[in-house]
């Protein structure tokens, strides 16, 4: 149940639904820099969203929400993502009566206080070069517009749902909340050696898995020797010795292109 | 010709004398009375007639074919699908072999208890405007005479002839636009339906209502906040009171004998912001012992004065009959959102146990005079303070149960610890009106958990426990033979040894049973264990 509708993080900036709704919300945020709002907007934005958006908005499991307006998003279009979730991804639809238009607003008014400027830094890196890194020490493990592996998450939307300075610190130092879904866990069958994978849920009783060859399987844990969750990500560490300052760069600078799966991609 | 006629005459006629003769076997359906809701659960099964079992909320069955050496046999008999959005939150009630269920968005039916068939629906429309804060859900059906009466989503209360599901009266209860809406499962004493609103979130000032069972005629109400001039209205600062929530949601018990009613009322308003009402904040996150004739209070005891974490006393209170110290005491226990579970003298309110039955951090302890003993460093502020319990509590409004038979109480409990947050908030009519939030308190080290948890009252001590992996909000039903039924948060059904806290049995169910706890009867002959869980309801029996 928690894991229901397992893909990779929820992409906030991405879709914005094309429904049409009966009451459409005004243009411009009308609670925008109200002292009240925006610290009402604070309290539920601590309660609602920063288990994957982060305390500071910048992105944990789910995306940086400081750019969004420096990316091009305006306020109506953030407000309707909020009211309709981001189908196929984590990010639910926040919707009446238990949030009303004035607490999406004032959840808006509190992030744009938050909201960073473009960024000014001259592009890094090259992107094309960065590619050919990403197929051949990445894609392994991750996919991207339709090619790749599927043990680790699908990146194709890497670019709008991190921030550069997370990809950087997931690739140099790797992590420990490795998310729903893609959980390092080993299970000891009662014959044969360990078998290591991701975990896509678990009960009491039982624990589903993708294994390290792409096999999803679920084990009764009363029929295993044991089943031992770890705490590291299995997405390796890439210290300057295995990925040199220049080929990080040129790889950030390719996966901050991906903006959303695109089949028009040549793979 | 002729002939056809006659013989169709003579045939009418014996079609009649054998109509007659049926009806003179087959009376009317028995009217249920106060006397068979009083004496709760009986030992053939033949009922289930109110939200607890009985008035006392015990959720404790007598029937015992199913017992621990068998239960894994257990099989489904058949499987009743809403067919709506929104989920079960209800006790079914039983009677004549039919089962009346409320579901979510008002919908209601009457199943035939064999076969899990539809003998009728009823569906109240509803109005675009409601502001039931946390789900269109309903807890189930008050029972009696020939009727059935229902709290509904708007703030009326419906009785319904319990044999067609039509309407025979409904009377509001208050304006659902301003912020009240009713998800409570009424209860019936001295002839009255006793029932209550929601809104704790809306500014409401909540109150209990007492409605004439037959004519929906109001027969007295206590508000839940006291008015000017009222003793225990200075105990809100200015005009906070107007304001001040402490609805009341979740059914209470009813003790005949001392002619008192048990609710737990909810939390003030604004939940979380402290200056916005100083004060104790009577009677929010209180249990209340009322006048089951008047109305009139008898007694209070407040569980936590001027609450800042949103902990309504919206808890089920349980009554039973202990030797505690070698002295018989009439008590009610109740385990508390804040963390603490009690047992108190049900005839003056006075403290008997006090003890944390989660990890409590906000007070060391429960002093002789009643008042929690309050560590600094709890009021949520714009900072943030980091409190255990959470905000949804060391329990919630699922349903305990208690073994007389071993004295042992039973609860669902949750070990979470949150961040609290506060600001100064706004009133406007039927917005939400909380003045903070809550964030999760988790780390790799502290993954928060739900455990079922085994407790003597006379001490609070915990004789066993049983863990969850994840956070379960299953009510619970024990029988006689020794078996605990309940929930996890992953959906599985579970049967567990009452006496031992050994696991016995457990199915998947697809869904969780959140706020509803299964219920338990005799059908010719055989036990049925009936179990809400989602948008379905699954009888379980014993194989014939």
């Amino acid at each position: 149940m928690r894991w229901a509708g397992l893909v990779t993080a929820a992409l906030l900036w991405s879709a914005v639904g094309s429904s049409s709704s009966a009451q459409a919300p005004a243009a411009r945020n009308p609670h925008e820099g109200n002292a009240d709002a925006i610290r009402n907007g604070m309290g539920l934005y601590r309660s609602r969203c920063a288990d994957c958006h982060g305390m500071d908005a910048r992105g944990v499991r789910a995306p940086d929400l400081t750019q969004v307006w420096a990316s091009g998003r305006n306020d109506e279009g953030l407000f309707n993502t909020i009211r309709r979730g981001v189908p196929g991804t984590e990010m639910p639809a926040f919707v009446p009566p238990r949030t009303t238009d004035t607490e999406v607003w004032q959840m808006l008014a509190y992030l744009r206080t938050l909201a960073a400027p473009a960024p000014t830094d001259p592009p890094r890196g090259n992107a094309q070069n960065g590619e050919r890194i990403f197929r051949t020490t990445c894609a392994g493990c991750h996919r991207v517009n339709g090619a790749g592996g599927r043990l680790g998450p699908d990146l194709s939307r890497a670019g709008a749902s991190r921030s550069r300075e997370r990809l950087v610190a997931q690739i140099r130092r790797g992590f420990e909340d490795s998310g729903p879904g893609f959980s390092p866990v080993t299970i000891t069958p009662l014959e044969g050696p360990p078998i290591h994978g991701v975990k896509k849920n678990e009960d009491l009783f039982s624990v589903q898995i993708m294994d390290t060859n792409e096999r999803i399987q679920g084990y009764e844990k009363d029929s295993t020797k044991g089943v031992v969750n770890e705490r590291r990500s299995m997405m390796p560490v890439y210290g300057p010795d295995r990925l040199s300052d220049s080929d990080l760069d040129d790889l950030v600078s390719y996966l901050m292109t991906l903006r959303g799966f695109n089949p028009a991609v040549p793979q | 010709m002729g002939a056809w006629r006659v013989r169709s005459m003579w045939i009418t006629g014996l079609m009649c004398a054998a109509a007659a003769a049926l009806a003179a076997q087959q009376a009317p359906p028995a009217l249920v009375t106060e006397q068979e809701i009083l004496a709760g659960l009986p030992p053939d099964g033949s009922r289930w007639l109110t939200f607890g079992g009985s008035p006392t909320n015990q959720r404790h069955s007598p029937l015992a074919e199913i017992t621990p050496e068998n239960v894994t046999r257990l099989a489904p008999q058949w499987t009743f699908q809403t067919g709506a959005l929104g989920q079960f939150e209800t006790t079914p009630l039983f009677r004549d072999n039919v089962l009346y269920v409320t579901g979510p968005s008002n919908l209601a039916w009457a199943l035939d208890a064999r076969t899990g068939r539809e003998i009728w629906r009823y569906r109240r429309e509803l109005p675009s405007n409601l502001t039931a804060c946390c789900g269109l859900v309903n807890r189930g059906f008050a029972m009696l005479g020939d009727k059935l009466f229902l709290a509904t989503l708007d703030a009326h209360l419906v009785a319904l002839d319990r044999r067609t599901g039509s309407v025979v009266w409904d009377a509001e209860t208050e304006d659902h636009a301003t912020g009240y809406a009713a998800t409570i499962a009424p209860i019936i004493a001295k002839n009255k339906v006793i029932t209550a609103v929601a809104g704790g979130e809306y500014g409401i000032r909540g109150f209990i209502d007492a409605y004439d069972a037959q004519t929906g005629k109001r027969a007295w109400r206590f508000y839940t906040i006291p008015a000017k001039g009222e003793p225990g209205n200075d105990t809100w600062a200015g005009d906070s009171w107007k304001t001040g929530g402490a609805g009341v949601w979740v059914t209470g018990a009813y003790d005949p004998e001392l002619n008192l009613l048990y609710y737990g009322t909810g939390n003030p308003g604004p939940d979380y912001h402290s200056e916005s009402r100083k004060g104790d904040n009577l009677y929010s996150n209180s249990l209340v012992a009322l006048d089951a004739d008047t109305g009139a209070l008898r007694w209070h005891y407040q569980f936590t004065p001027h609450d800042l974490h949103d902990w309504d006393a919206t808890e089920v209170p349980v009554l039973a009959d202990l030797t505690i110290g070698g002295q018989a005491r009439k008590v009610v226990m109740f385990a508390n959102r804040n963390g603490f579970f009690y047992t108190l003298d049900r005839t003056n309110g006075k403290i008997i146990v006090a003890k944390p039955f989660v990890t409590t951090t906000w007070a060391k302890e429960i002093g002789a005079d009643g008042r929690p003993v309050v560590q600094a460093g709890h009021v949520p502020d714009e900072k943030g303070s980091l409190t255990c319990p959470d905000l949804t509590g060391g329990t919630n409004f699922w349903q305990p149960s208690y073994d007389p038979a071993t004295r042992t109480f039973f609860v669902n409990a949750r070990e979470v610890c949150m961040i609290f947050y506060a600001w100064k908030p706004d009133y406007t009519p039927g917005e939400r009106f909380t003045g903070g939030a809550g964030q999760r308190a988790k780390s790799a080290d502290n993954q928060p958990y739900g455990v079922l948890r085994a407790l003597d009252p006379a001490t609070g001590e915990r004789r066993w426990e049983f863990k969850y992996l994840n956070l379960s909000t299953s009510g619970l039903l024990t029988t006689a033979s020794g078996i605990i039924f309940s929930g996890d948060g992953d959906g599985n059904l579970l049967a567990i040894d009452s006496r031992s806290g050994k696991l016995l049995w457990r199915y998947q169910m697809g869904a969780n049973m959140h706020g509803t706890s299964p219920v338990t009867y005799m059908v010719d002959g055989r036990q049925h264990v009936l179990v809400p869980a989602g948008t379905t309801l699954t009888a379980w029996a014993l194989p014939r």
